[in-house]
């Protein structure tokens, strides 16, 4: 192997480690899934059902996004929302299909953790509202996950 | 109690007060419901077993009397395999509510081979094994955690293939026989409560636009479908009216001849 050879590989593999850290420390939005579970965890022992599917995308700070979902009276509802900033804040609100918040006053909101109770009062088409509100990202990964009982 | 310990009390409690009115007031008590629609990017399709746990809740369900376990028509068309798929899920977690493991096995073989003919069965054969397992263990919360995971993975599979469309239909076969049981439910025993469940307007408007956005599908199941949608959009867009036991009645029988559409050649 020459010398041009031997540093054409070592730089080559350099940037494929570079790469591979950059992409590591950016984290997607199957991370902020995993975290958005974390927060479902203590709740499926109270009997509650998580669906598998779950929502999610980047956001700004400062901004948010709509998710519109069917309730159904009789089930209760929590929405949990994760991301892997973990310096970041976040937030999620269930409105009604009138622009009313819906949330029970046990709703929280924990640093890169926020959580939303919903007991409808009718079955219907209701606003989820999921917020970055601060981050040190200019983009963050959020992840939205439900669970009903 | 201390003076102190008693002062110590309160203050704790009004710390307390303090952070859950602190948490109140960060959310804004109501939204601009117009401005918002235009945002909303995403519309969550409920799964068959939200609607049956609601249903469940009005009183006692028989439903060994909707369990279906006999073959349908072999298709070869995708679109049909993908309405047919959601459906046959669907038929699981009835088969779930009413605790048939021997019904539920065999819907988990048939999703199986659904999923091999639609060219995702890769990705369904741990579930089907998993649903088995758990059907023999009676373990109920497992084989509904299961089938939830199946219908996932196809759309997973799907999506990750651009094949979007048919797991939108995969969703759609599902909500039409939910809906099928639904209003057979209600139509047998009324109540308001339950003919409320069927609340569900928006759904039909996404289902309808999404359906719209496949003209590649010239099926005529797909047009059957569209019309059928037009036809039970005002019957549940009532707003804060109750929804009557003839709407119930209607629905059911539209949903009844879809069904039959979906699991039976033209």
């Amino acid at each position: 192997m020459n010398g041009f050879t031997k540093i054409s590989l070592r730089v080559s593999l350099l940037l494929v480690v570079c790469f591979a850290l950059s992409r590591g420390a950016a984290g997607t939005v199957d991370d902020a899934q995993s975290f958005a579970l974390q927060a479902a965890e203590p709740y499926v022992k109270e009997g509650f059902q998580v669906r598998e599917d779950y929502w999610g995308g980047d956001l700004g700070s400062g901004e948010k996004k709509a998710v519109r979902q069917q309730l159904f009276k009789g089930n209760e509802y929590w929405f949990w929302l994760g991301t892997e900033v973990e310096r970041a804040k976040v937030s999620v609100h269930i409105y009604d299909s009138e622009g009313k918040l819906a949330e029970q006053p046990d709703s929280w909101e924990k640093g890169h953790f926020a959580a939303a109770h919903v007991i409808p009062k009718s079955t219907g088409s209701y606003f989820v509202i999921v917020a970055v509100e601060e981050s040190p990202e200019e983009r963050t990964h959020w992840a939205l996950v439900y669970g009903f009982r | 109690m201390t003076a102190f310990s008693r002062s110590l009390k309160f203050s704790a409690i009004a710390l307390i007060g303090a952070t859950l009115y602190a948490h109140a007031a960060q959310a804004p008590q109501r939204i601009d419901v117009k401005q918002m629609s235009k945002r909303v990017e995403n519309v969550v399709v409920p799964l068959p077993n939200e609607i049956f746990g609601a249903l469940n809740k009005l009183g006692s369900v028989n439903w060994r009397e909707y369990v279906r376990t006999e073959k349908s028509s072999n298709f070869t068309e995708r679109p049909r395999i993908a309405l047919l798929l959601g459906t046959v899920i669907a038929d699981g977690f009835i088969a779930v509510q009413a605790e048939d493991a021997p019904a539920v096995k065999e819907i988990g073989q048939r999703v199986l081979n659904l999923s091999k003919g639609i060219g995702v069965g890769n990705s369904i054969t741990p579930h089907a094994k998993a649903i088995t397992d758990a059907a023999d263990k009676r373990k109920w919360e497992n084989v509904r955690q299961e089938l939830d995971r199946t219908q996932s993975s196809v759309q997973a599979a799907m999506n990750e293939v651009h094949d979007e469309k048919l797991s939108q239909l995969v969703s759609l076969g599902g909500w039409l026989r939910g809906t099928q049981v639904l209003t057979s439910v209600v139509t047998k025993h009324f109540s308001p409560d339950g003919a409320e469940l069927l609340h569900q307007p928006d759904l039909l408007v996404h289902f309808r636009a999404q359906l719209q956005a496949m003209p590649e599908f010239n099926l005529p199941i797909i047009r059957e479908i569209q019309s059928a949608l037009d036809e039970v959009r005002p019957l549940v867009d009532v707003g804060s009216s109750h929804i009557s036991p003839d709407s119930v009645r209607k629905i059911n029988e539209i949903t009844n001849r879809l069904d039959s559409g979906i699991v039976t050649r033209d």
